[in-house]
């Protein structure tokens, strides 16, 4: 059974300024079962984090479903835990208080919370940064902290917003082979949002492509690859460069590395 | 496993170009009193050279002497004493009324609809241009100094809560709510360390509102303090007494500064990295 199942999902909304009605998501339909890694990628303004804002909550959708273990989704909770772009980290908090956010929510007593987040600090490598506030750290380490802050109230779900996108090229890399090796070891199901093709491939079970609005999933690509995956090693794979080539023609993007 | 290196302190690169002068003002006292001791010194020769009377103009060195004369005789420490007093008592009830306003109309639409057309016609009828009817209502009393300095304190504080409030990034509490705050955990550990940079930033606008609207009403209906005395001065033409309230009022809202403002803000919105250090 899947776990996450959304259907016909739909949101439309009004203008601000012009009062016109927008349609943000057409018609989005697509299952997550249980374990599964998931990119959701599409045109800039197709409305993927729209989608993910309304599997975690944050938004309520026009129309359509969105069940969570059979259950529909109303409001955000701690079952699934929400990986930011600009990474949401409390300024006023150390890394370990950050992290521990959520058990401290949950009312686990201080010192399982600090137990825990020394476990999960220790399995981002973050070692020795517990007491650093998050301003001191850099782009790379702050969102190893918002992972972090997720992964330690182990939620059934993980939903990432293009969590690498303000990185820099090289962290990039590096923070995507450290995501991997830490959801192989906890399996958690994710729901990834992005806008890099190869990022995608990269990480996924599968990736979803929505079409440019209206949105509607065009196509739905499982990621042969297997794991675990190494940047070098997936760059050499026929399957990435085959898939890659799909994706980009699906997207309108010129490949200029043709053949390659 | 690669660990990134983490931010340097802004301050030390800013430092390292530093030149001869900056290296100067990083001596704590010249850094200080420097500043300070420039102004004296321009003050001093425009006294010396007699560009004014002196029953007009009177330099450091006399306005020394009466200062050391007054506190002698008590009647110095006891209106300072008096003027603090009472900006404690007023500041002390609008820090809390503003406080609570604040909150309350930052986070409840409701009162936010209600109160903010309020907020803007009261605050266009400015601290002074409240004490004739609170003489009236309230004579030459304490209690009129006292509403006019809570009045002052307050709408400063509730203006900057809420746009505080207002400038929380959606994120932060959408990351909260994700955790597993509820709308009042959320409110504890988000929206009131979050809204610190502008609860800070309303103290020290409302203090210094107020600090100033207690000499306005100690002038117009005191019987003591600072004001009282700069003014009464000017009734039997004593302008050093004048020139000493003036330094009293700049002295005492340096150490305010000094000693309350700045290492409360230094300690948390500082320390946080939420707002650069302010005036540094």
């Amino acid at each position: 059974m899947s776990l996450l199942s959304v259907e016909n999902l739909n949101q439309v909304y009004t203008d601000a300024y012009t009062h016109e009605e927008m349609t943000a998501v057409g018609n989005v339909s697509f299952d997550i079962p249980e374990g599964q890694f998931i990119s959701l990628i599409g045109p800039s303004g197709c409305g993927k984090t729209t989608v993910l804002n309304i599997v975690a909550g944050f938004i309520r959708a026009s129309g359509g479903s969105v069940m969570l273990a059979g259950k529909p989704i109303s409001g955000p909770g701690p079952d699934r835990g929400v990986v930011f772009q600009d990474f949401a980290l409390f300024p006023w908090k150390s890394v370990e208080a950050n992290i521990a956010f959520g058990l401290k929510m949950r009312g686990v007593d201080k010192a399982e919370r600090k137990r825990r987040a020394r476990e999960v600090i220790e399995l981002v490598g973050l070692s020795g940064f517990e007491a650093k506030y998050p301003h001191e750290l850099s782009g790379g380490m702050r969102q190893r902290v918002g992972v972090a802050r997720v992964l330690a109230t182990e939620p059934t779900m993980m939903l990432m917003d293009e969590p690498f996108a303000s990185i820099d090229a090289q962290t990039r890399r590096v923070l995507q082979q450290e995501v991997l090796r830490i959801w192989e070891q906890e399996r958690p199901t994710v729901l990834f949002v992005t806008h890099d093709v190869d990022e995608a491939i990269f990480m996924s079970d599968r990736v979803i492509v929505l079409s440019s609005r209206p949105s509607a999933v065009q196509a739905d690509i499982e990621i042969p690859i297997p794991r675990p995956r190494t940047w070098s090693d997936v760059y050499a794979d026929p399957a990435f460069v085959r898939i890659r080539r799909e994706l980009m023609a699906m997207l309108g993007v010129d490949d200029d590395e043709k053949g390659s | 496993m690669t660990v990134d290196t983490p931010v340097r302190s802004q301050q030390r690169s800013r430092v390292e170009t530093a030149g001869a002068w900056t290296g100067l003002l990083r001596v704590p006292g010249i850094r200080t009193w420097g500043p300070f001791a420039v102004v004296v010194a321009i003050w001093a020769l425009i006294a010396e050279l007699e560009l004014f009377p002196s029953a007009f103009f009177v330099g450091p060195g006399t306005v020394f002497e009466t200062t050391v004369r007054l506190i002698e005789r008590g009647i110095l420490p006891s209106y300072i004493g008096d003027s603090l007093l009472r900006l404690a008592v007023g500041a002390g009830f609008g820090v809390v009324i503003g406080v609570a306003l604040g909150f309350l109309i930052g986070l409840n639409k409701y009162a936010r609809k209600f109160s903010w057309p309020m907020l803007l016609f009261f605050q266009a009828i400015g601290d002074i241009a409240w004490l004739p009817i609170l003489i009236i209502w309230f004579g030459f009393s304490l209690t009129s100094v006292t509403l006019v300095i809570v009045y002052t304190v307050t709408f400063p504080l509730i203006i900057s809560i809420v746009a505080g409030i207002d400038s929380i990034p959606q994120n932060l509490m959408r990351a909260a709510a994700s955790l597993g705050a509820k709308r009042w955990r959320g409110i504890v550990e988000v929206v009131v360390p979050a809204a610190l940079p502008g609860i800070s930033s309303g103290i020290r606008t409302g203090l210094g509102y107020g600090w100033r609207a207690l000499i306005a009403a100690e002038i117009i209906i005191g019987t003591s303090g600072v004001g009282f005395m700069m003014f009464e001065a000017r009734r039997q033409g004593d302008v050093s007494h004048v020139f000493i309230g003036m330094v009293v009022l700049g002295a005492l809202w340096y150490a305010t500064d000094a000693l309350i403002l700045a290492p409360f803000e230094k300690e948390t919105v500082e320390r946080w990295g939420m707002v650069e250090g302010i005036g540094r």
